[in-house]
This record gives C-alpha cells, structure tokens and sequence, in this order.
C-alpha cells in the first residue's frame, strides 16, 4: 500500500541524487519501470544505459527527470523513504500503481493530484483513504 | 533590482525563452518537462560562460545557485541585481532565514519547487510550469516557454445568496462590508485561515466568492484550488485592495496609470518585499494631504464607501464576479 506522510520530515531521502549515484543497471531493463518513464519523460528505453528524449535525443539514465528518477528509487528500494514532492502530478498514478504492489512510505510537501480512485494510508492521521476528497481533507492540515 | 527582464537560454538543441517581471517567481508543474535542464544549462553558463557552448541573453545576470546550504546567504548577500535561480533540492528555500535573505537582497529568485513556501509574499501571477510548443524531434531545437499555471476563478451562478470571503481585516473589510450591504462578509483574518473559513461555510448553499490580495497569495493557491474548482467557488486575488482604489481612478495623479500599466518599473525589489506594500504606500503618499481621502490602511474614511467612489472601486472588479455581488446590492 501507498502510505503518505504530509509535511516536514527527518531523514528523508531525495531521489535524484540516490537514482544518479546508486542506481542499477538492472532496474533499467525492468518493463514496469520502462512503462514510467515513457508516460512521465515521453522517453523511450533503448537498450544498455541509453534512453530517446524526443527533447535531448539519446540521454543516459542519469538525464531522466527527477520526477521519474524518484519513482524509480521509490519502486526499488521500498524499505527506504523518498520526497515524492520531486514528483509531479503526472507522477500520481505510478505512485499508487507501485503501492498496489509493494508497501512504501514517501513524504510529500505539496498536495499532488491523485486520481479520485485512489487507496492510500495517511501515516499523519493514521487513516486509509479511498477518494480524492477525503485524502485532500488529510491533506491540508498537513501541508 | 526593478524592471521586467527577458531570459533567452539558448544551446543548439533547447531554447528556454521567458520574462521575469518580480523579486520572486516560482517554477512548478509536470515532472518531465525541463525544469531541471533548465537549471543545469544556467549553470553550465555559470561556470563557463560563453565558453560552455550555452547562449545567454538578458540584461542583468542570472546565476545558479549550486553551493551548500549553509553559505547561500554569503553568496546572496554579495550579487546585487542579478536573477538567482534555484534548484527544488534546497530545504532552506522554506526557511524564515532565507526569507529574510531575499528580503534585504537587490536581486530576483526564481525558485523551482513544488512546495508551498509560507515564509515568501508571492504571486500566484508569478507561479509557472514550462512547456515546449510546436512538434519537435531531435535535434532539431525545441522551444519552452513559461505559462502560468494559476488563474482567478469565476463562480458558477450568481442565483444563491452570496457569502463574500475576505482576506483583508482592515479597510478591505471595512470598504466591502459598508458598500455591499446585502451581502454577508466574513474576514478571514489572514491568507493562511481561508482554506479553514472556506470548509466552515462550504455546505452553507451559498455562492462562495474569495477577494485576497494577490500579491502575497501564490503559497496559499495549491492549498484552495481544489476545492475550489470543485464547488464552483469564485476567487478574485487583486494585488492588493489598495491597488483597487488606484485602479478604481477615483485618486487624482497622472503618474499613477503609468505606475499600475508597469509596476516592476517602480517597485524595487530592495525596498518593498511584496508589491502590495508599495500600493499602500503609494495610496498613503497620494492621499496624506487631503483630509478627507487620507487613506489609512486600520481605519477607512467615509470618502471611500459612498455611493459614488464604492461604485468605481466595485467596478474594478471582473464583471463575472462582480454581477453577483452587485446585482444582490440593487436587491435584483
């Protein structure tokens, strides 16, 4: 499950600089991961270290947006938490399809707008919510 | 640092394009769509210059702040008009200290982040994402631009009683509470309470329509957008009210349409900290020698709510949002 923690928070990591100095190639090759970094950077995977910006042309991984580069980091390394705030909107949907799949905690300092189908657990207010509206409730006490 | 300044960064592939008008803009939105490149290009023409194979042109420097986080004051402190850029990975951009350091600072910010900053009076004018226009392929060069991501909003009818939401506690509150008298105000005492006021009256049937100085609102937008387009609330964010009463004519002075056409001509950033404190300033300045206009910001004079002048100054008002508050006015 997605679990968010609104506001201000110790020890926690910022994702492009994790994903630029830590990141395996592995992850890259991975089809879920391929899968977000085409709808968030419109750049396609082509192989080895190499990705199409339609911007930049060829670019390696470390050129990819912070946004995507945090959902990478957030979806490989669960046990760590990340300042999903590196996110965009356009990154919401791939935060909580990685929390149907894995349990992970990320920190977030801006009210991201989740699609109104959602399922998060506020660690705040230590409540599970399930429509935009009840998570913008939780959401503006915090932010 | 005063002026409106234009920003080309330029390399043979990416073409960033844009003006900074204020001592404080904000860059936000969509992940992916080159904030960071931005940022990296400006810097690279930092460290190297011209010699980087990135082209620059404005008419005042733009430098990337990449230092630590405890020596940005030093490094701010030292340029004077100049426009700072910085990065979203800096946590000191929410403190009150580098409040302060912008404060007493002769430069412009243009800071990336997605974060409300609480401690900066931005606009929400002055909030942007960036997009690039037309179809592109690599390499040929592709052109962003900034575009601001907020706007005011109009309110859905003007059938239901209308519950006016003010920021203003002052003369603002005074001003609306005496001319529209058919029309409940509350004073939200403040832009941080507005959301709170807003969510204790939602479910009022009423047409909720917010007046706050635009200003200093830009922190305070992420926080009320939602609910506001969700129910339909209207939003009107002036600069300031005293800015509607310069708007508005009814202050006699030729240099004062010169000065609303092109504010950042006259604001210097080292002296006012928000725009809407150098309207005060100016509405104080162009009315202290009159007895009966001498405007005072905690205690309105008559001359402003009678008939006539509260009638200029509502009309400054867009026409969407002022045909609910005056039409309930005229009692139709």
């Amino acid at each position: 499950m997605l679990h968010i923690r609104f506001g201000d928070m110790e020890k926690v990591n910022y994702g492009p600089s994790w994903f630029k100095f830590n990141y395996d190639p592995k992850w890259l090759e991975d089809s879920f991961v391929q899968k977000m970094i085409e709808d968030v950077d419109k750049t396609k995977y082509m192989g080895g270290l190499v990705f199409d910006s339609p911007v930049l042309g060829p670019i390696p991984p470390e050129k990819l947006s912070g946004g995507v580069q945090t959902l990478i980091m957030i979806y490989e390394k669960p046990d760590l938490i990340f300042d999903a705030t590196s996110c965009g909107d356009n990154c919401a949907k791939w935060l909580l399809e990685i929390g149907k799949m894995k349990d992970v905690t990320v920190n977030l300092k801006y009210i991201m707008q989740f699609p109104d189908d959602l399922n998060i657990y506020v660690d705040n207010k230590g409540v599970v919510v399930r429509s935009f509206t009840d998570y913008l409730y939780c959401a503006v006490d915090y932010v | 640092m005063t002026g409106s300044h234009r920003v080309i960064v330029e390399s043979e592939r990416i073409k960033y394009d844009f003006v900074i008008r204020r001592n404080i803009t904000v860059i936000q939105g969509n992940s992916g769509t080159g904030k960071t490149t931005l940022i990296e290009a400006l810097n690279e023409y930092t460290i190297r210059g011209d010699a980087g194979g990135i082209r620059l042109q404005s008419d005042v420097p733009c430098v990337v702040y990449s230092g630590g986080f405890n020596h940005y004051e030093s490094f701010m402190k030292e340029l004077t008009g100049s426009i700072i850029f910085i990065d979203e990975d800096y946590a000191f951009i929410n403190t009150e200290k580098f409040a302060e350091t912008v404060k007493e600072s002769d430069n412009y910010y243009v800071i990336i982040t997605r974060q409300p900053l609480y401690n900066l009076p931005y606009s929400i004018k002055e909030i942007y994402g960036i997009r690039t226009s037309g179809k592109y392929h690599f390499p040929e060069q592709v052109y962003h631009e900034l575009y601001p991501l907020y706007d005011e909003e109009k309110p859905q009818d003007n059938q239901r009683d209308v519950l006016l939401i003010l920021e203003d506690n002052n003369s603002g509150f005074e001003f609306y509470k005496k001319s529209l008298k058919q029309v409940e105000c509350i004073s939200a005492e403040g832009n941080g309470n507005i959301y709170k006021v807003v969510e204790d009256n939602i479910n009022k049937n009423k047409n909720i329509i917010i007046i706050a100085d635009g200003a200093a609102f830009g922190a305070y937008i992420n926080k009320i957008e939602f609910l506001i387009k969700k129910k339909h609330i209207g939003l009107y964010l002036p600069e300031s009210f005293e800015w509607m009463i310069l708007k508005s004519g009814v202050i006699q002075g030729a240099d004062i349409k010169k000065i609303l056409d092109k504010p950042e001509d006259y604001i210097d950033s080292s002296l006012f900290f928000s725009w809407e404190r150098y309207f005060s300033q100016l509405l104080e300045t162009k009315t202290e020698n009159d007895q009966i206009m001498r405007y005072k910001k905690n205690q309105l004079p008559d001359y402003y709510t009678s008939e006539l002048v509260s009638n200029r100054i509502l009309n400054v008002i867009p026409y969407e949002i002022r045909r609910c508050l005056i039409d309930i006015k005229e009692g139709n």
